[in-house]
């Protein structure tokens, strides 16, 4: 976010205590105007509750929020210019799609033929002109998810709160509805608040993620960097598969780092990792794409490398996924693009040679 | 071949446990409902004779040996003649409906408000609406007899107060078939309603608020439309013995308090005219039932229509 450009959604010092349960600590997030933003956490980690406060249906212990610069933290829900999406749709079983869609259109008072006019607006949106007479209980997951859909955003709001908004759906349907979700984001310019546990979701969903744990945000950032970039052991693993090996540092300049480390064979020199290392004990992560597989023996100088056999292989179509056992007895997970149509690949018991560059490395604090 | 065998052996058996368990209330509700009730059809059809039973059989031997069934519909005639009986249907069924409405408008709140208490809270608010019925249901109405008397606990307290200061005239009154009517039948309503409320989805209520309900409109919209069923169930249960009821208004009303139990009863044990008393009976039980077959009904095509 550029400097003088004022946050859309501002939230200082939020907390949430639930009797002795803390479900979410002191937060502060800033959230841009049209921005796709994710809040990305386990079950548990206070991202529902931080959601819920934003849409009023929860009152902050402590802290502020603002929304468009008004300060909106004790603001009933049906006054705010934000609508949310349940998990479970929340549609109301006793009314029609059509019903359903236009209940925030009649509660602000809105003329019967500006309201007909919308809604079926919002049916063509959402591709279900069809269904206007339909009962909630006649429609599929996914028609489902598009009636909230369209429910809350009927109103314009200048927010949109998704809370799992595909976690109902099954995978492929969860794919197209991705893109779906992304193309009305693009064409309404309303901002996005979702929240979810699915990484992948997250990954291909938001300009934006913040990672969530126990209350607290442990890193905010780009897809890209979140996943190449984790600031912390929690988020390399949160986020994608890793291997991640013990090493020691043995010199330590402002330039480079000499680490030790036994998995990867040794001695290892390093251009200065992104975050602080503090202790002398430290964690090196690796990504398995990451890593170049091979039964030749790398030639190439910059690559270090280290020589193992293959225990486990996976063979996934687009790519094979390899566990690899190196000569210090680490399993190193490795994964393979299938560019060729090769039948004779590297199979079980195979002597290989992994290698990898050296900026592919992460250094993680312990 | 075998395994296919035994598969339909299976299967029979399975079927013939299935019959045999849904028999059991089939024959109970045939034993002890329709026989009782086509019994009491039957009486309804003869002429009062001074015998013992006190009405003509309904197989009768003729002179010439042959047996003929003999029905009249005098009873259900008399019935419509005399205004004594239209009355008194009109009368219960005012008393019934009007009690059902005010247990409704008590009961929803306490409903509601039990439904959407804590766990523990909510248990024992529970046994508080269960636990009167640990007393005998004669017991607790001549309890109000006491409350409601002239000089009783409800005008002492009155008095003592200063808010009146003549004595009430409340025990053999409608007000006083009122208030045991709805104390009695209270929980009858408020145990479905309970039920229902508490089943509903309070995602429902968020998502309305947060489409710009106020708290009454989400009330209005999405509470009450949803908890129909619960409306129905609940005064169903207490219309239905309320309009037949015979010991409240025969203990708190009074002589003009008309009821068609004290009608029945009357009929059957003071003028022992059994074919008229089951008249009443049977009409009573059309009146009832017919709605509810007609709501059956409608509720069935509903639940096609949607599926």
């Amino acid at each position: 976010m550029s400097e003088n450009e004022e946050a859309f959604i501002q939230i200082r010092e939020i907390s949430k205590h639930f009797g002795d349960v803390i479900a979410v600590n002191k937060v502060d997030l800033d959230i841009k105007k049209g921005e796709l933003f994710s809040i990305l956490g386990a079950s548990g980690s206070g991202k529902t509750t931080l959601l819920r406060m934003m849409a009023g249906l929860e009152i902050p212990t402590e802290g502020k929020i603002f929304i468009d610069g008004i300060d909106m933290t004790n603001v009933p829900p049906y006054k705010r210019p934000v609508n949310i999406m349940f998990q479970s749709y929340a549609l109301f079983p006793h009314m029609n799609v059509f019903d359903n869609i236009a209940y925030g259109l009649k509660k602000d008072g809105e003329a019967r033929d500006v309201i007909n006019d919308r809604v079926h607006k919002m049916l063509d949106l959402v591709k279900l002109s069809d269904y206007g007479q339909r009962k909630p209980n006649q429609l599929s997951g996914g028609q489902s998810q598009r009636v909230a859909l369209a429910r809350s955003l009927i109103k314009e709001p200048k927010v949109l709160l998704l809370d799992e908004p595909l976690a109902a759906l099954d995978k492929k349907l969860r794919q197209s509805t991705q893109f779906e979700l992304m193309d009305i984001q693009e064409e309404l310019g309303v901002t996005f608040v979702i929240v979810t546990h699915d990484q992948e979701e997250a990954m291909t969903l938001s300009d934006r993620i913040a990672v969530m744990e126990e209350g607290e945000f442990v890193q905010i950032g780009t897809p890209n960097s979140i996943y190449e970039h984790p600031n912390s052991k929690f988020v390399a693993d949160f986020i994608g598969n890793i291997n991640m090996f013990d090493a020691k540092i043995l010199k330590n300049t402002d330039q480079e780092f000499t680490i030790d480390c036994k998995a990867l064979g040794g001695e290892i020199t390093i251009q200065s990792p992104d975050q602080a290392i503090n202790s002398t004990e430290l964690s090196v992560a690796l990504r398995p794409e990451k890593v170049i597989i091979d039964k030749q023996q790398p030639s190439d100088e910059d690559h270090y490398y280290v020589k193992g056999v293959v225990e486990d292989f996976g063979y996934f179509g687009n790519l094979s996924i390899f566990r690899v056992r190196t000569a210090s007895g680490e399993v190193i997970q490795v994964s393979k693009q299938n560019r060729m149509r090769i039948e004779d690949s590297i199979t079980w018991e195979d002597e290989v040679y992994l290698s990898w560059a050296q900026e592919s490395l992460i250094l993680l604090d312990n | 071949m075998s395994g296919l065998l035994i598969n339909v052996d299976n299967s029979f058996r399975e079927r013939l446990w299935k019959n045999l368990i849904i028999a059991i209330p089939y024959f109970w509700l045939l034993l002890f409902f329709l026989a009782p009730f086509l019994i009491v059809l039957k009486i309804s059809l003869a002429d009062p004779i001074i015998a013992q039973p006190p009405y003509t059989p309904l197989f009768q031997d003729s002179d010439d040996g042959s047996i003929s069934i003999y029905t009249t519909f005098d009873n259900y005639l008399f019935l419509f003649q005399d205004s004594l009986y239209l009355v008194t249907y009109l009368s219960s069924v005012k008393l019934a409906f009007i009690s059902t409405v005010l247990a409704l408008l008590i009961g929803y709140p306490i409903a509601y408000g039990i439904a959407r208490s804590p766990q523990p809270t909510r248990n024992i608010l529970l046994l508080l609406v269960v636990i009167p019925f640990w007393i005998s249901f004669l017991l607790r109405v001549y309890a109000w007899m006491g409350i409601l008397k002239t000089k009783g606990l409800l005008n002492g307290f009155l008095l003592w107060t200063g808010i009146i200061d003549q004595p009430l005239e409340l025990l053999y009154t409608d007000t006083a078939v009122y208030i045991g009517m709805i104390y009695s039948y209270l929980p009858f309503m408020i145990l479905p309603l309970y039920a229902n409320l508490e089943k509903l989805d309070i995602r429902l209520l968020e998502a309305a608020s947060d489409l710009g309900a106020k708290r009454w409109e989400v009330f209005k919209d999405v509470t009450l439309p949803l908890s129909i069923p619960g409306i129905i169930a609940g005064c169903c249960l207490m219309f239905i013995p309320a309009i037949g009821e015979y010991v409240i208004p025969t203990l708190l009303g009074g002589a003009d308090t008309l009821m068609i139990g004290r009608v029945l009863f009357d009929e059957f044990f003071l003028n022992r005219d059994w074919p008229v008393a089951s008249a009443v009976a049977i009409v009573l039980v059309l009146l009832l039932v017919l709605p509810i077959v007609y709501f059956q009904k409608r509720q069935n095509q509903e639940l096609l229509s949607e599926s």
